[in-house]
């Protein structure tokens, strides 16, 4: 049969000085309040701010370049990513892949032939078909072939549309500036090539005049003079634009990133950093709380240290006595810890019914992270309790 | 069961005790069902004797070992398991919880490990004349009732060793006999062994061995 806990209950004194021990029941609960309600902000921030970058296949991608200042002004290599640069951003786990943006390193002159007569000086870059936003069947070129297909901003013909009408030029479609033909000339080591180039398509993602990398490598090996000093443009592939740890990595390198791309992130960085810090002060209100109880359990046993004394003396288990005294607190933290909840329950329907009206990338119930935080706390809370007890009464016999 | 005292003797006694104690840095066994009686004037460490059987204190030389078992070496928890299955005690000081009743000083101990069942807390207390205090607390009681309290208290465990210290000492002869008739009894159906020390020697109790402290 086991042995009842109801006669032993009387001999501990608990009545007096209740002061201290509501004291700790309020502090717990604010703390435990605070704690849930920082952890469920955290959450919600990143289900709001998480999405909001351009995608493809989930991913983000985002260009990056050196800043350059007085001191690297004119230094093409120290304004360069090198390949142990790219090395280090692949090696990160916020950063899915890396991909330079290739530049010519021979002349290129772009000209419009015997229909539009104009000739240009020019840049080609290339880069990896899987960072490409649009990637048409034609964008490939292979060795001895004379067309070249080109992928261009969609911002060069908008700009091109916007003045076409003041210069007496016609505003062209994209489907009619597809048609167009170009002579592409480019030189170098003394030797020379001519190249028909036709667009392709139009990238919303990349700033720039794209021509297939196989076609650049080739070129590059053939015609170039000058020697390879680095990339000046990298692309990023990740998951999250607005991850707060890789702005902080591009920011600490002193990368230069569109900031457009990247506003929701800091205003997460922002907002992230707050309630971590209100979530680290609720976790600190938590364990003070708990320390007060402590002492309150602390001065429990010593008002009644003569009856637990004669209790281990007639045979009582210090194991089970320290079991069944921290016991009698538990349903007193289970409530403490399930109101917490509650209120962090109620506050976060508030806040997704009136504050965010009821957007879809918010939950009305709170997060189970939240849930399995207040279990770990009550969990906390008994264990430390009956270690605590336990080892007083062992100080006892 | 046996106990085996071997060379015992408290640390804050001289070695010279030994020469005239019966007890004292003497190597002793007794056994189930034996009635030991030790004649102690005052002074000569009855109540340190009776602490160090019952593992309450442990400043002595030598051993005591219960069977195999030296009970210097017990954790917290076996010593709570010795007392609560094989040793029972009547303090000289008593102990009882002066703010509980009778009865729940006497059924705290009851239901450790229920020897009895509850109704016999009635029939005890009833028999040593106390069946009227059953609800009254502790403090209130006289320390001749309150010996009583205690005397009934050791008897509803089950124990091999039962010890006495001086537990008649506010009792009248009448009292006091009809107690011992109760230890007795019990002692008897566990097959038990008494240790009773007392101030001097006592007829009502038929001790099959005696030792002077």
């Amino acid at each position: 049969m086991a042995i009842s806990f109801k006669p032993i209950k009387p001999l501990l004194q608990t009545g007096t000085n209740s002061a201290s021990r509501w004291l700790s029941y309020i502090g717990l609960g604010i703390g435990v309040l605070l704690l849930l309600c920082s952890i469920q902000m955290y959450i919600n921030i990143q289900s709001l701010l998480g999405k909001d970058a351009v995608r493809k296949n989930g991913f983000d991608f985002i260009s990056i370049t050196k800043t350059v200042t007085n001191e690297t002004m004119g230094q093409v290599g120290k304004n360069s990513f090198q390949q142990n640069e790219i090395d280090e951003l692949k090696s990160k786990s916020f950063v899915t892949d890396v991909a330079p943006l290739v530049s010519n390193r021979f002349r290129v002159q772009l000209s419009g032939g015997e229909s539009i007569p104009f000739r240009t000086d020019f840049v080609l870059e290339s880069i990896d078909n899987d960072f490409l936003d649009t990637l048409p069947p034609n964008f490939s070129w292979q060795p001895g072939q004379s067309s070249v297909p080109l992928i261009i901003s969609s911002d060069y013909l908008e700009v091109f549309n916007l003045f076409a009408p003041t210069q007496g030029y016609t505003q062209i479609s994209p489907q009619s500036a597809s048609v167009v033909r170009a002579i592409i000339s480019i030189s170098g080591k003394g030797q020379q090539g001519n190249f028909i180039g036709s667009i392709a398509a139009f990238s919303d993602r990349i700033n720039s005049v794209l021509v297939p990398k196989t076609f650049l490598d080739w070129a590059n090996e053939r015609f170039a003079e000058e020697p390879f000093v680095g990339y000046s443009r990298l692309y990023i592939k990740t998951k999250d634009a607005n991850n707060p740890d890789l702005i902080s990595f591009l920011d600490q390198k002193h990368y230069k990133v569109n900031k457009e791309k990247v506003k929701f992130g800091r205003t997460k960085q922002t907002l992230q950093g707050i309630f971590s810090g209100l979530g680290l002060f609720g976790l600190l209100v938590v364990i003070m709380a708990l320390m007060l109880f402590s002492f309150y359990l602390q001065l429990v046993i010593a008002r009644s240290k003569e009856s637990l004394q004669l209790l281990l003396l007639l045979g009582y288990s210090p194991n089970w006595l320290g079991k069944n005294v921290s016991n009698r607190f538990v349903p007193v933290y289970v409530l403490i810890v399930l109101s917490a909840l509650a209120v962090t329950q109620i506050l976060q329907w508030c806040f997704h019914h009136f504050v965010m009206y009821d957007r879809p990338e918010l939950e009305t119930v709170v997060n189970w992270i939240v849930i399995a935080v207040a279990v770990v706390l009550i969990l906390l809370s008994i264990f430390t309790n009956y270690r605590l007890v336990k080892k007083m009464l062992h100080k006892l016999y | 069961m046996h106990l085996q005292l071997q060379n015992l003797l408290p640390v804050y006694f001289d070695e010279s005790r030994k020469q005239t104690s019966e007890i004292w840095g003497k190597d002793l066994r007794f056994e189930n069902g034996e009635y030991i009686k030790i004649v102690a004037p005052s002074g000569s460490g009855k109540t340190s004797l009776m602490h160090f059987l019952y593992g309450v204190r442990k400043d002595y030389s030598g051993s005591i070992c219960y069977d195999a078992t030296n009970i210097h070496d017990l954790s917290v928890e076996d010593l709570a398991v010795s007392r609560k299955d094989k040793v029972s005690i009547v303090f000289q000081d008593l102990r009882l919880f002066a703010e509980q009743t009778v009865f729940e000083n006497l059924e705290i101990k009851r239901q450790l490990n229920p020897y009895h069942p509850p109704g016999k807390i009635k029939e005890m207390t009833e028999r040593l004349g106390i069946g009227s205090k059953i609800n009254s607390k502790c403090k209130t009681c006289s320390y001749g009732e309150q010996q009583r309290v205690a005397i009934i208290r050791s008897l509803l465990q089950p124990f091999d060793f039962l010890l006495l210290d001086e537990p008649f000492s506010h009792l009248d002869n009448n009292n006091s006999q009809r107690a011992m008739q109760l230890m007795l009894e019990e002692a008897k159906s566990r097959n038990a062994a008494i240790i009773f020390a007392d101030l001097e020697r006592i007829d009502y109790f038929p001790f099959t061995k005696i030792f002077h402290l």
